[in-house]
């Protein structure tokens, strides 16, 4: 039988054309069929606990017949994405999981809902930690103006190798060089030797790695444990001035004793962000890492007893981690039915017996101030005790409007300074009047 | 005779008319858009606009960033477009002679070319990585110490620009050898009887009459070159100060600093200066061919 050359691709290309046809029926039929069920949209970026709170949707939908949808959104283009849709006239989100530091745009952009009034009748405000409360939630901070609701909270932390450390040989290494027994550091000179101790690039074994990204806040995030542990602030707290606050010797102290930290990594160590953070540990190479709480439930899963957990290290009895997690926020550019379903989602989570859940999901951490203070959330994974102890030391970065203009040039001058292309009091000076520039322009100064 | 006349105009219109409505909306009127947005204060989300006069240009011109990314962007069109031309054209002279096995050389040459730079930017991150990159595992195994491609600050500008020389080398390559292959076999002839050298041949036959499409590719290049952001993005983000490009810059002061008005101003300031610099590339390119012409 003959047939013509184009018979075959007219017969694909009808086959396609009704397979679509087909497909938009279902999209349509689906679309129908969400249309009758209530539902609310959570943006979040890609991580655990954003699974972990898809989980949590359902049984809220089971109880309330309203769904939830967890959009995971790519982290690296999330805040983007986020700050663009805002930039409509309506969001495609109902609920956003904003960075602690968005708290300011959101809420004196009229983006986010102001949750004050509503909060108190639906939460004992008592029950969430002042700390998360404070960085997370309120704005400006401690105003008791709340903006979010607590959902993810998290802060820096230590990991490391606990066999590592209970090595025997390692032990009588460590009390021969340094005279004293190898245990887990409880300050930064501590930390230095011990990291110091097991710098040895020969054995592809390192000291230790923290955050040190250039790109977004990673280096900001790493500095800033140390820079408040050594008494160096980023601001004056009641007038937001920086010159004379900033370019202080405490500052310049945690950045000079951060540079050695550099020396004592894998290579490349001061550049990483995260999740290069967690990879140079979890490929079993270094001794101890500081990183977020919320990666430390991956790293018990995969290495079980090897490895523990601690608060970061003090300095002259100063101890502050960053903080780390995100707030509930409800988008001010949706429909008055939306936010009160949104309201309801909130409300809902902020349960005791829904935070009793959410702890279990997969890096799901709490500021309920009652479970954080159980012996029983202490007891239940090695980390729980330490997070528990570091929400308490737990301080932000700035949260004002312009907080991203502060974040790229504290990135420049923090960077240059570490890399030693400016001298560290030169590039704080200098990052003090940028600072105050961009404050004075924002009219926060 | 009278009445074809506006027919045909009102022809004229109907054919153009769509294209001129797109080009208007999607060119002309953002453009303008931009120039009347660079003399405001105006900010990604919510606030009141306000003329703040040359206020964002003063800026643009005194701030160190702008300085920075410029001379970086410089430096990378220069460099890469340079490297691109010499290994492409090169390229094009052995293909050209027919070497064994050519169409499935050209076709291997060519691959990276049609790629996505996103996607290469990702690629290059794993194969450059510091730790576990098989170019360092390589480098180990050889018994070298390994430098850190990505995060060392002195050689991550330079990592960024061999894979832009990886990817479009085979762009020039194809262009030139596009103008190896349209020049006369005859005047090869010719020089043969005239018993020139090979190195005559090359520089007053091949290389006079190749000029003008290298001259094209590139100002095709350079453009694109000054436009570098994919690349950047993917293997360091825009707001690491070594490899800092123009484009970059933008992206960081409008989508993450949320500063348009300003953002405005440094993306009117670049226009100028790619205008500018397509403006000499064309005049060069027309030189050419008016004095081929002539010839």
């Amino acid at each position: 039988m003959r047939t013509n050359s184009w018979t075959l691709p007219a017969l694909l290309a009808l086959g396609l054309i009704a397979c679509s046809g087909e497909a938009s029926r279902e999209s349509e039929t689906k679309t129908a069929d969400a249309s009758a069920t209530p539902s609310i949209k959570v943006w979040w970026f890609q991580w655990d606990p954003a699974t972990g709170l898809q989980e949590l949707g359902r049984e809220f939908q089971a109880e309330t017949g309203i769904a939830v949808e967890v959009q995971q959104i790519p982290l690296a283009s999330y805040q983007e994405k986020v700050f663009l849709e805002f930039g409509g006239s309506r969001t495609n989100f109902d609920i956003v999981i904003g960075d602690s530091q968005w708290i300011g745009r959101g809420a004196s952009g009229g983006l986010y809902v102001e949750l004050t009034d509503w909060l108190p009748t639906v939460v004992d405000l008592a029950t969430i930690h002042p700390r998360a409360a404070k960085y997370l939630c309120e704005y400006p901070e401690g105003s008791g103006r709340w903006y979010a609701a607590p959902c993810e909270t998290d802060a820096v932390g230590l990991a490391y190798r606990k066999d590592w450390f209970e090595d025997p040989k390692e032990r009588a290494a460590f009390q021969a060089r340094y005279g004293r027994e190898l245990a887990v550091p409880a300050t930064y000179e501590e930390f230095r030797q011990v990291a110091e101790f097991f710098q040895r690039p020969d054995e592809k074994r390192y000291g230790c790695a923290m955050p040190s990204d250039r790109n977004y806040d990673g280096l900001t995030m790493g500095v800033q444990n140390l820079l408040w542990a050594f008494g160096g602030k980023w601001k004056d707290e009641d007038s937001n001035k920086v010159v004379g606050h900033l370019d202080t010797q405490g500052t310049a102290d945690a950045i000079e004793f951060f540079k050695t930290l550099m020396k004592l990594g894998p290579k490349g160590c001061e550049r990483l962000d995260y999740g290069q953070v967690l990879e140079s540990f979890t490929n079993g190479s270094t001794a101890m890492i500081l990183n977020y709480f919320a990666f430390f439930p991956g790293i018990h899963a995969q290495f079980g007893d090897k490895v523990g957990f601690a608060v970061v290290p003090s300095h002259e009895g100063r101890r502050v981690a960053s903080l780390g997690g995100q707030g509930l926020s409800i988008s001010a550019k949706i429909p008055k039915e939306q936010q009160e379903r949104a309201k309801r989602f909130i409300a809902w989570f902020l349960q005791r017996s829904v935070q009793e859940k959410w702890i279990t999901k997969p890096a799901g951490f709490t500021a309920n101030a009652e479970i954080l203070s159980s012996p029983d959330f202490r007891a239940k994974t090695p980390f729980n005790g330490p997070f528990a102890d570091s929400v308490d030391a737990m301080r932000d970065f700035w949260n004002v409007p312009v907080f991203n203009k502060l974040l790229a040039a504290t990135q420049r001058y923090v960077g240059m300074a570490v890399d030693g292309e400016m001298p560290t009091q030169e590039a704080l000076q200098k990052l003090a009047l940028e600072k105050e520039r961009i404050l004075k322009e924002a009219g926060l100064l | 005779m009278s009445s074809s006349a506006p027919r045909a105009r009102s022809l004229a219109w109907a054919l153009v008319g769509p294209t001129l409505a797109l080009l208007i909306a999607f060119n002309v009127f953002p453009l303008l858009y931009n120039i009347a947005s660079s003399f405001t204060n105006a900010e990604l989300i919510g606030g009141e606009w306000r003329s703040v006069g040359g206020a964002n240009y003063a800026r643009v011109f005194e701030d160190e960033l702008f300085a920075g990314a410029l001379r970086r962007t410089a430096l990378f069109v220069v460099c890469a477009v340079t490297l691109e031309l010499l290994l492409g054209f090169a390229l094009a002279l052995s293909l050209h002679r027919g070497l064994p096995g050519k169409q499935v050389v050209l076709t291997i040459l060519l691959v990276p070319m049609m790629l996505s730079p996103a996607v290469m930017g990702l690629y290059w991150n794993l194969v450059l990585n510091g730790n576990y990159g098989v170019v360092n595992q390589g480098l180990t195994a050889l018994g070298f110490d390994p430098p850190q491609w990505l995060t060392d600050r002195d050689l991550k500008f330079w990592s960024i620009l061999l894979i832009d020389v990886w990817m479009w080398t085979p762009f020039m390559m194809l262009i030139a050898l596009a103008g190896l292959n349209a020049i006369p076999p005859s005047i090869y002839e010719a020089a043969q009887i005239d018993r020139a050298r090979p190195w005559k041949v090359f520089t007053r036959i091949t290389l006079p009459m190749c000029t003008p499409v290298l001259g094209l590719a590139v100002l095709f290049r350079a453009t694109d070159a000054l436009k570098q952001f994919d690349l950047v993005m993917a293997v360091t983000g825009p707001n690491d100060a070594a490899t800092q490009t123009l484009s970059t810059l933008l992206y960081q002061v409008v989508f993450r600093d949320g500063s348009v008005g300003l953002g405005a101003a440094f993306s009117c300031v670049i226009l100028v200066l790619v205008i500018a610099l397509a403006t000499v590339f064309t005049r060069y390119i027309d030189r050419l061919q008016s004095k081929d012409v002539t010839a």
